[in-house]
């Protein structure tokens, strides 16, 4: 437990991270790489097409994985927004901060993709049904965050009461997703499940996995970038930053 | 009583209250057929109200698809096993309809107990039973035994 | 521990938990202002009148639009009101006073929620079977509509309070708390103005507006507390 502890406070210093996180980088880029790259390939080239939609249905590699991160980006800022209230750690500010445009793009690409998708299959650009509505919600609920960001002065109160925000946002998130989604239910169903088997053919479907690993990797990788970028923005004047430049 | 005390007996009192009268309230309207979806052995049961937009969901019936030769009026039998309720629509169906899936058709119920439908949705996945329609057939076999 | 027991032993004595005090008081103000209490009403009044302008005045097609129209208005003029929830307080340095005084916080801000629902949701939910009528909403729909409204608007703006609370120290905050708080508002408007809808079909509205309820009870947890922690953000910072 004390290890944990001194582990968790050697986490919460930017100069730490930022040495730690080098080392990390390259291999975060590579995985990303790799990942996007086979599943890229796999899914457009080799995976059959859909006996009902064509060759349509392969964007499904891109707006999927993008769809998750999105959401799961959320509660990446969401618990990095409610470490740093709770223990006041600035390197949890950081990565708050750095992961809400990040999230942000990922909803909009999900967004973008979706309405691509939709006028082949649906034969219309935009849908108002359950799951895009939340999509657009959730683009919302982040501009809100880094609106909120930048509105403040003090770079402190900026991440508290953004992180605030946040979290307000993700106890409201299953509220706003189940009522828009009695409020129209038009979407094709969850093609993958957490739970029991998917229900896609495992030829389409493990380059589908791939990409969403390869996006995990690209996110992890994005927002360790940002995070370094931020670092060094709020540390400049500190000396081992400028060591740096020496 | 002990002033810090109090408050914190207004905290606990006011939390309890506002919990439980939020989960009763769900649990009351979770209890309602509030997205107004009907299985067909509902309607031939008289539950479903008449003359509202309502939608109907179930599994299109094999050599139940019947269209008119010169125009687009079209309609089909939809069940959920037990129940059966004959469609009427006028227009061009989804692509992805087909007999023997499953498909919502979303529209007024008339007296004799046939559905006018305005809107006809069908889903895409071969393997997919949307869940509505799952739990209403779920329920008429739980019924039935 | 001692000390903080006996300070806040001695101002909290005899005095409640200030709830009631916060109370009177913003119901105070607010009557001492009462043009500016009719502001809300006056844009839910106008906007209404603007819809048949734009949209025209076929009385059938009005009647279609009508629940989700006057919902839609009762949330906007809900936003509008809220921003000021906070605001006069924190230009008079009476809301520091609040945050350093013993008592409570989120039953202060609660009082002040409550005030502020008094003197505009209330109002806002009385006033809009006028709107009905002027948008032909089918007689059906008036009792759902006034007893949606009067939980809906609650629920606004306790959820509203958390936005003002967030940027009050935000010169210009108004747009801004449109652009975090919409979201929050969007189950609300769902519910209230589909149980409108409801009740002019001639369904039973029951369910839905128990779900508002709900949201009701829902955003009492949430919103004293979220909001009382966003003041104190807003000050420490």
């Amino acid at each position: 437990m004390a290890s944990f502890y001194q582990w968790f406070h050697r986490m919460g210093s930017p100069r730490w991270f930022y040495e730690k996180s080098g080392r990390w980088l390259p291999w975060l880029a590579a995985a990303a790489f790799l990942l996007i790259g086979t599943g890229l390939i796999w899914g457009l080239v080799f995976a059959p097409e859909d006996a009902r939609q064509g060759n349509s249905f392969r964007i499904i590699y891109i707006h999927v994985p993008a769809a998750f991160l999105a959401l799961a980006g959320y509660y990446v800022m969401a618990v990095a927004g409610a470490i740093g209230l709770i223990w006041k750690m600035k390197l949890a500010d950081m990565v708050m901060k750095s992961a809400a445009p990040l999230g942000a793009a990922l909803t909009f690409v999900a967004l973008f993709t979706g309405a691509v998708w939709g006028k082949p299959t649906w034969g219309t650009y935009w849908v108002w049904d359950a799951r895009i509505t939340s999509m657009l919600v959730l683009l919302f609920l982040y501009l809100g965050v880094m609106a909120l960001q930048h509105a403040y002065n003090s770079l402190d109160t900026a991440a508290r009461a953004s992180a605030l925000l946040a979290l307000v946002g993700t106890v409201n998130i299953p509220i706003i997703y189940k009522s828009v989604d009695w409020w129209y239910t038009l979407h094709q169903p969850a093609t993958i499940k957490l739970t029991g088997a998917p229900s896609m053919h495992p030829d389409m479907f493990r380059p589908l996995l791939l990409m969403i690993l390869g996006f995990y990797a690209f996110y992890a990788l994005v927002l360790i970038l940002n995070t370094r970028a931020e670092i060094l923005h709020r540390e400049r004047r500190t000396g081992w930053v400028q060591s740096l430049s020496e | 009583m002990h002033p810090v005390r109090k408050q914190r007996l207004i905290f606990v009192l006011f939390i309890i209250t506002a919990a439980s009268t939020a989960v009763a309230l769900m649990s009351y309207a979770l209890r309602q057929n509030i997205n107004l979806f009907f299985a067909p052995s509902q309607i031939v049961a008289g539950e479903a109200p008449v003359g509202v937009r309502i939608r109907v969901g179930g599994m299109v019936v094999e050599d139940s698809f019947k269209r008119a030769a010169d125009s687009l009026d079209a309609s089909f039998v939809l069940t959920d096993g037990p129940g059966q309720t004959r469609v009427y629509f006028s227009g061009i169906l989804p692509d992805l309809f087909a007999e023997g899936e499953a498909a919502v058709a979303a529209g007024v119920l008339a007296e004799d107990g046939s559905f006018m439908a305005s809107e006809v949705l069908a889903k895409h996945d071969e393997n997919y039973t949307p869940p509505e329609v799952a739990d209403a057939m779920k329920k008429a076999h739980e019924a039935n035994q | 521990m001692p000390s903080t027991a006996n300070r806040t032993n001695r101002s909290a004595a005899g005095q409640g938990t200030g709830f009631g005090a916060i109370l009177i008081r913003d119901l105070l103000i607010a009557f001492r202002h009462r043009g500016e209490m009719a502001n809300p009403l006056i844009f839910f009044v106008m906007v209404g009148t603007l819809i048949p302008l734009a949209v025209g005045p076929d009385p059938d097609r009005l009647s279609q639009l009508a629940a989700g129209i006057i919902w839609v208005m009762a949330l906007l003029a809900s936003l509008l009101s809220i921003d000021g929830l906070f605001h006069s307080d924190f230009e008079d340095g009476s809301l520091e006073q609040l945050l350093v005084c013993p008592k409570p916080l989120w039953l202060l801000v609660l009082a002040k929620i409550l005030a502020h629902w008094l003197v505009t949701g209330l109002p806002l939910t009385l006033f809009s079977p006028v709107l009905g009528l002027m948008l032909s909403l089918p007689a059906k729909g008036y009792g759902t509509l006034v007893l949606g409204l009067a939980l809906g608007t609650a629920a606004l703006s306790l959820i509203g309070a958390i936005g003002a609370a967030l940027t009050v120290a935000i010169r210009k905050g108004g747009l801004l708390l449109s652009l975090i708080v919409m979201p929050l508002y969007m189950p609300v408007l769902i519910f209230g103005a589909s149980s409108v809808q409801q009740a002019v079909q001639g369904v039973s509205a029951s369910g839905t507006l128990a779900i508002l309820g709900a949201l009701l009870a829902f955003s009492l947890l949430l919103a004293p507390f979220a909001s009382a922690g966003a003041l104190k953000v807003g000050f420490n910072g």
